[in-house]
C-alpha cells in the first residue's frame, strides 16, 4: 500500500495570490466580509485571506484614522505626550512603529480620506498658546506638515549627492549597455560596494550569482521598505533623487540579464511614491526603460517585510514570515525565479560607479572602506537630517555635520538601528563602518544614528527597542516571538526594581543570559537573532 | 501521537524501513551521530535520523504536512551549516555529518522549552507532546511568565472542537492540516507577533466557516489546545484513558480508530486516530468516525432483539425467536407473492463481510437479485 499524500502532488487549487493585498486595499482593508470579496475575487480560501491581511497592521485595524510613532527618537521627542493628547481628542488614533520620519519627531501619520492604502505623513506639534488655556497637564497636540530635510549640500564629489540635480539623461544606462554587462559587473567588484540596506552583503558577488542564472528569466527588485528604527535615507534617496535608483536597477536588470523590476515600498512614504511615480512615468516617456517592466507594489505596515525573504512573501500575497535560506533568493526568489534584491541605497550607488569607475567609488570610503555613505541621525542633535560621509567616517565627524548634541551632554548613541542597541559617548570616536562596530559587538545594519544626551534613561531606551521587536516579530519561530516577550518583562522588573533603588537580581540578570542564548541560536532570521543585543549593552555599559 | 507509535508497517511512511540501504533508492550516506546511515536524495535529516534509530524531537512536524522547521524543536548540528538546522526540513548530503547529542543541542533543547512553558500560563497538558519533551529533556530555571495576548474565538459555541489560546505553541499543524491534507482550509494562522493565534475567517464559529468537523485539527494538535469540546474539561485525564482499536462501522472505508475509553466507567470518552502512515486512513478521520460515538453508550441504543407481540408492541426475546419470526414472515411473503416481490437492503454500516452476507441471503436463500446498500450510489 502507497499512501498518497496531497502535498507530494502540485496544487490545482487555482489562486491568484499576488493580487491579495491590494484587493484587500480596494475592499478596504480588513473590514468584516472583506475576506470573502478577495476570496471570492482571488481563489484564496477566505481563511486564509483573512490570516494574509491580519498579519499587516495598515490592513488589519482600517479604521485606525492617525497612527502616532512610539520609536526612540519621537518618543524622545514627546510622542507619549502626543498620542494620549490625541486619543483625548476622541480620534480613533494609535500608537505605531518607527515611520521612517525621525528627524521630524514626533511623527505621525494620517490615512487619507479614500483610504486605499493612502496615507499622509505629519509631525505632531504641542500647541503653547491652547495649552495655556487648557490649564495644568492637559497639553493640546495638533498635527501639522513637516519642513524641507537637513541634507548635506550639493557636491558633485559624493556618489549620491541628495541635493544635487537627477540625471534625466540616464548617461550612465547608456553607458552601461555601451560597455556591456561583464564590465558593469567588473566595476561593482572593483567598487567594493557592501549592500546598504543592513547586512553589508558585497553587491557584485550577489549580481554575480543571479547573472549565472541569466537563463531562468531574474527579477530585480529594490527594498524599498525601509523600517529600521531611527532610519530614513531610502526615504529621501526616492524623494530627492528617484532617477537615480531607478536608473541603478535598470542598469542591474542589464548586467544581470533581467527584463523585470520590482519596488517594495513602504506605504507610510508619500513623497517618494509620488517622486517614482512621475520618475518612472518621465523614464518611461523618454525610453530610458524600454525593453523593462516596472512594478511598484506597496507594503501594509510590518517591519519584517524589510527583510529579504518575507518581502519575497508579501510580494506574493502570504503572510510576510520569513523564508529559511537556502534555497537563497539569488537562486530561488520571487515566484521561484532567480532573484537579485538590493537596498534603495546599493541601486542609487550603481550610477556614479558606472560613470567614474569602481576605484573611484572605492576610494572614497575612510580608511579600507569604500564609497560614500547615507548615514540619517536624530534625536538629541540640533539638525536632524541624512548626511552623505565617507563609509567609516567617525561618530563625532556625523555628529558635528548635525550640529552636535542639544539639551545636555553626550550620553550614548544607538550607531544603526534597532539591533545595534546603545553605545556609551567614551566611544564617539568609532568609525562607523560594518567591520568596526561588529568588533565592538554592535553593527552599523542601516545606518540610523539616534543621539541620547545625558537626560535620558538608557534602560527606557532599551524597553522602547525591546517592545518593537516584541510588537513585530512576525510570529513564526518560538524562540523570537516568545524570546522577546521574556525580554520585555525582564527589563520592566529591572525598571521596578531600579525605581525602588535596587540592582538587577542576579537570577533575572541570568535569565536575560539564557534567553539572549536561545534567541540567538534558535530563531529563523535576523530579527529574533539580533534583538538581544540591546539587552547585552544595556548590562555591558549602563548598569 | 505519532511519536510513540512503532514503526508502520507501509511504505510511503516515514517510520517505515521503505528507503533503507540496499533498496536501489538510498544513494548517499550521512553519519548521525558517528554511525553510517543511507538515504536517498531529497529526504531529510530527520527521515535519516528516525531509521537509524535516532530520536530527534520535533513538534511542528507531521508527515503528512510539508515541513515548515518552524518551532525549532528539532534543530540538530550539521556539518554544512554554522547555525544549528531543522532536521525536518533539511536535506540529506553526501558526507554530511550530523550531531544530535552535544551540549550545545541539549542546552538549546532545555532553553527552548523553556520558553515554550514561559509562554504556558495555564500549565502544560499531560500527555502531550510538548508535555513528554518537558518530561525526557527538561526545563532551564525558571523564565517569567509571559502573558501573549493570544485570542481566541470565544463566541464559536460549536460543539465539537475548542480552541484554547493559551496552551497553543502556534506550530501551525492545525492549519497547515486542514488547508493541506483536508483542502478546507478552514482556520488560519492569525496576527503577528505575541498576538499571533489561529482563527477563522473574521473569527466566525466553526459551523459557519468551511469546516467539515473532521477532528483531524484536534489529532495533530501537539499541545492539546484544541480538544474534543464535550470532554475538554476531563483533558487532564486523558492521559489514563486505555485505546481500543476498531473499526469504523460507519462506511466502506474501514478507518481504523482508537476507542479511548475510562476504564473505571467502562465509557468511550474520546475517539483519536492511529498514528499517520500505520493505516489505510493515515491518521486522518471524518466527522462521524470522531465525534458520532454517543450511541455506544447511550440508554435507548438497542441491546436485543424486539418483536412485536399480539398487540403490537414491541417486546424483548432472544435472537432465535427473532430470527425465526423474520424468516417466517419473509418465506410467507416468497410463497405467496414470488420470490421478487422481496427486495434487501443493508447499511452503509454494515461490514464488506456483513453485505456479501445479504446479498448471498437474497440471491441463495430466497433466489432474488433485489438487493442494495445505501453506499453503492
Ligand atoms: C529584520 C530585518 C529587517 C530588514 N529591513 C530592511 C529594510 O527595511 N530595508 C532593506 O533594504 N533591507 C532590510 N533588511 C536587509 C534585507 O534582508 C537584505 O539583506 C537587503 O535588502 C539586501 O540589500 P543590500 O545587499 O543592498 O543591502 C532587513 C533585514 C532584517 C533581518
Ligand atoms: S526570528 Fe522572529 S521575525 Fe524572524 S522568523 Fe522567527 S519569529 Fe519571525
Ligand atoms: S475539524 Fe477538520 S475541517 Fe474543521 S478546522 Fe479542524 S481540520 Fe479543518
Ligand atoms: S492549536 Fe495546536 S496544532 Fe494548532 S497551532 Fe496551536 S499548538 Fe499547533
Ligand atoms: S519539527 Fe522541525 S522545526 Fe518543528
Amino acid at each position: 500500500m502507497k499512501i498518497h499524500r496531497m502535498h507530494d502532488e502540485p496544487r490545482r487549487r487555482e489562486e491568484d495570490r499576488l493580487r491579495l493585498l491590494p484587493a484587500f486595499d480596494a475592499a478596504g482593508g480588513l473590514r468584516p466580509g472583506a475576506a470573502k470579496v478577495v476570496s471570492d475575487a482571488t481563489g484564496v480560501p477566505e481563511a486564509t485571506a483573512y490570516g494574509v491581511a491580519s498579519f499587516y497592521h495598515l490592513l488589519a485595524r482600517p479604521d485606525v484614522d492617525v497612527r502616532v510613532c512610539t520609536g526612540l527618537s519621537c518618543r524622545m521627542a514627546g510622542a507619549d505626550a502626543a498620542l494620549s493628547a490625541l486619543q483625548r481628542g476622541g480620534a480613533a488614533v494609535e500608537g505605531c512603529a518607527c515611520l521612517g520620519q525621525c528627524d521630524r519627531a514626533p511623527a505621525a501619520l494620517q490615512t487619507d480620506p479614500g483610504g486605499g492604502g493612502h496615507f499622509t505623513p505629519l509631525q505632531a506639534r504641542r500647541s503653547e498658546a491652547a495649552a495655556a488655556g487648557a490649564g495644568q497637564g492637559a497639553e493640546v497636540w495638533t498635527l501639522a506638515p513637516y519642513g524641507a530635510p537637513h541634507l548635506t549640500p550639493d557636491d558633485a564629489e559624493l556618489a549620491i549627492n541628495l541635493a544635487g540635480a537627477d540625471d534625466l539623461s540616464w548617461a550612465a544606462l547608456a553607458q552601461a549597455r555601451v560597455e556591456g554587462a561583464d564590465a558593469v559587473l567588473q566595476k561593482v567588484d572593483d567598487a567594493k560596494l557592501r549592500g546598504r540596506g543592513g547586512a553589508g552583503f558585497p553587491a557584485g558577488f550577489k549580481w554575480r550569482a543571479v547573472a549565472r542564472n541569466a537563463d531562468r528569466d531574474p527579477v530585480v527588485i529594490c527594498n524599498a521598505d525601509e523600517g529600521e528604527p531611527g532610519t530614513f535615507k531610502d526615504r529621501e534617496v526616492m524623494a530627492q533623487r528617484p532617477h537615480l535608483m531607478l536608473e541603478g536597477m535598470a542598469i542591474a536588470a542589464h548586467a544581470v540579464g533581467a527584463s523585470e523590476l520590482v519596488i517594495y515600498l513602504r506605504a507610510e512614504f508619500k513623497a517618494p511614491r509620488e517622486a517614482l511615480l512621475a520618475a518612472i512615468a518621465s523614464a518611461r516617456a523618454a525610453g530610458h526603460l524600454d525593453g523593462l517592466s516596472v512594478e511598484l507594489a506597496l507594503g501594509h505596515g510590518a517591519y519584517i517585510c524589510g527583510e529579504e525573504t518575507a518581502l519575497l512573501e508579501a510580494l506574493e500575497g502570504r503572510r510576510g514570515m520569513p523564508r529559511h535560506k537556502p534555497p537563497f533568493p539569488t537562486d530561488s526568489g520571487y515566484l521561484g525565479r532567480p532573484t537579485l534584491m538590493n537596498n534603495v541605497e546599493t541601486f542609487a550607488c550603481i550610477p556614479a560607479i558606472v560613470r567614474r569607475g569602481g576605484a573611484w567609488f572605492a576610494g572614497l570610503g575612510a580608511g579600507d572602506a569604500s564609497g560614500t555613505k547615507l548615514y540619517p541621525i536624530s534625536g538629541d542633535v540640533a539638525r536632524p537630517g541624512v548626511y552623505e560621509l565617507p563609509l567609516g567616517a567617525s561618530f563625532e565627524t556625523l555628529l558635528a555635520a548635525a550640529g552636535g548634541v542639544t539639551g545636555g551632554a553626550l550620553l550614548a548613541f544607538s550607531p544603526g538601528g534597532a539591533s545595534s542597541g546603545l553605545l556609551p559617548a567614551s566611544m564617539a570616536d568609532i568609525a562607523l563602518d560594518f567591520g568596526p562596530l561588529q568588533e565592538a559587538g554592535s553593527m552599523l545594519g542601516s545606518a540610523g544614528v539616534v543621539v541620547l544626551n545625558d537626560t535620558r534613561d538608557p534602560l527606557a531606551a532599551t524597553l522602547t527597542r525591546a517592545r518593537f521587536f516584541r510588537e513585530e516579530s512576525c510570529g513564526q519561530c518560538a524562540p523570537c516571538r516568545v524570546g522577546t516577550q521574556v525580554l520585555v518583562r525582564l527589563l520592566e522588573r529591572m525598571q521596578a526594581a531600579v525605581a525602588a533603588g535596587e540592582a538587577l537580581s542576579d537570577s533575572d540578570r541570568a535569565a536575560l543570559e539564557r534567553v539572549s542564548w536561545q534567541m540567538e541560536e534558535g530563531s529563523i532570521c535576523g530579527l529574533g537573532q539580533a534583538a538581544p543585543i540591546p539587552v547585552k549593552h544595556l548590562l555591558r555599559w549602563f548598569t | 501521537m505519532p511519536d510513540d507509535v512503532p514503526p508502520g508497517p507501509f511504505p510511503g511512511s516515514a517510520a517505515a524501513p521503505a528507503r533503507a540501504a540496499g533498496d536501489g533508492l538510498a544513494t548517499l550516506s550521512v553519519v548521525i551521530d558517528g554511525t553510517q546511515v543511507h538515504a536517498a536524495p531529497g529526504e531529510t535529516l530527520l527521515q535519516a535520523a528516525r531509521r537509524a534509530g535516532v530520536t530527534i524531537p520535533t513538534l511542528c512536524h507531521d508527515e503528512r504536512l510539508a515541513p515548515t522547521g518552524a518551532c525549532r524543536m528539532c534543530l540538530v548540528e550539521s556539518s554544512d551549516s554554522r547555525r544549528m538546522v531543522p532536521a525536518c526540513r533539511h536535506p540529506v548530503a553526501e558526507g554530511l555529518e550530523v550531531v544530535t547529542d552535544s551540549a550545545r543541542v541539549h542546552r538549546h533543547r532545555q532553553s527552548l522549552l523553556s520558553l515554550y512553558a514561559a509562554d504556558a500560563p495555564e500549565g502544560v497538558k499531560p500527555g502531550t507532546e510538548l508535555d513528554r519533551h518537558m518530561r525526557t529533556y527538561g526545563l532551564e530555571p525558571g523564565l517569567p511568565q509571559v502573558n501573549a495576548p493570544r485570542e481566541g474565538r470565544p463566541d464559536d459555541d460549536n460543539k465539537y472542537v475548542l480552541f484554547q489560546p493559551e496552551s497553543c505553541i502556534l506550530c501551525a499543524r492545525c492549519t497547515r492540516y486542514c488547508d493541506e491534507v483536508e483542502a478546507v482550509a478552514a482556520i488560519t494562522l492569525a496576527e503577528r507577533g505575541s498576538a499571533t493565534t489561529i482563527a477563522t475567517a473574521d473569527n466566525v464559529s466553526l459551523l459557519d466557516s468551511t469546516c467539515e468537523l473532521c477532528g483531524g485539527c484536534i489529532d495533530t494538535c501537539p499541545t492539546g489546545a484544541l480538544v474534543e469540546r464535550k470532554v475538554a474539561h476531563r483533558q487532564d485525564t486523558f492521559p489514563s484513558l486505555k485505546p481500543v482499536r476498531t473499526t469504523c462501522n460507519y462506511c466502506g472505508v474501514g478507518c481504523q480508530f482508537d476507542l479511548q475509553v475510562d476504564p473505571a466507567a467502562n465509557q468511550v470518552v474520546r475517539v483519536t486516530s492511529p498514528a499517520p502512515g500505520t493505516t489505510t486512513n493515515d491518521g486522518n478521520l471524518c466527522v462521524k468516525g470522531r465525534f458520532a460515538y454517543g450511541f455506544i453508550g447511550h440508554p435507548e441504543r438497542l441491546t436485543e432483539p424486539l418483536i412485536r407481540d399480539a398487540s403490537g408492541e414491541l417486546v424483548p426475546t432472544d435472537w432465535d425467536t427473532a430470527l425465526q419470526r423474520a424468516a417466517d414472515l419473509l418465506t410467507g411473503v416468497r410463497d405467496k407473492f414470488g420470490k421478487d416481490t422481496l427486495g434487501f437492503i443493508s447499511s452503509s454500516r454494515c461490514t464488506n463481510e456483513e453485505n456479501y452476507l445479504v446479498q448471498k441471503l437474497a440471491r441463495a436463500a430466497f433466489g432474488t437479485n433485489n438487493c442494495h446498500q445505501c453506499a453503492a450510489t
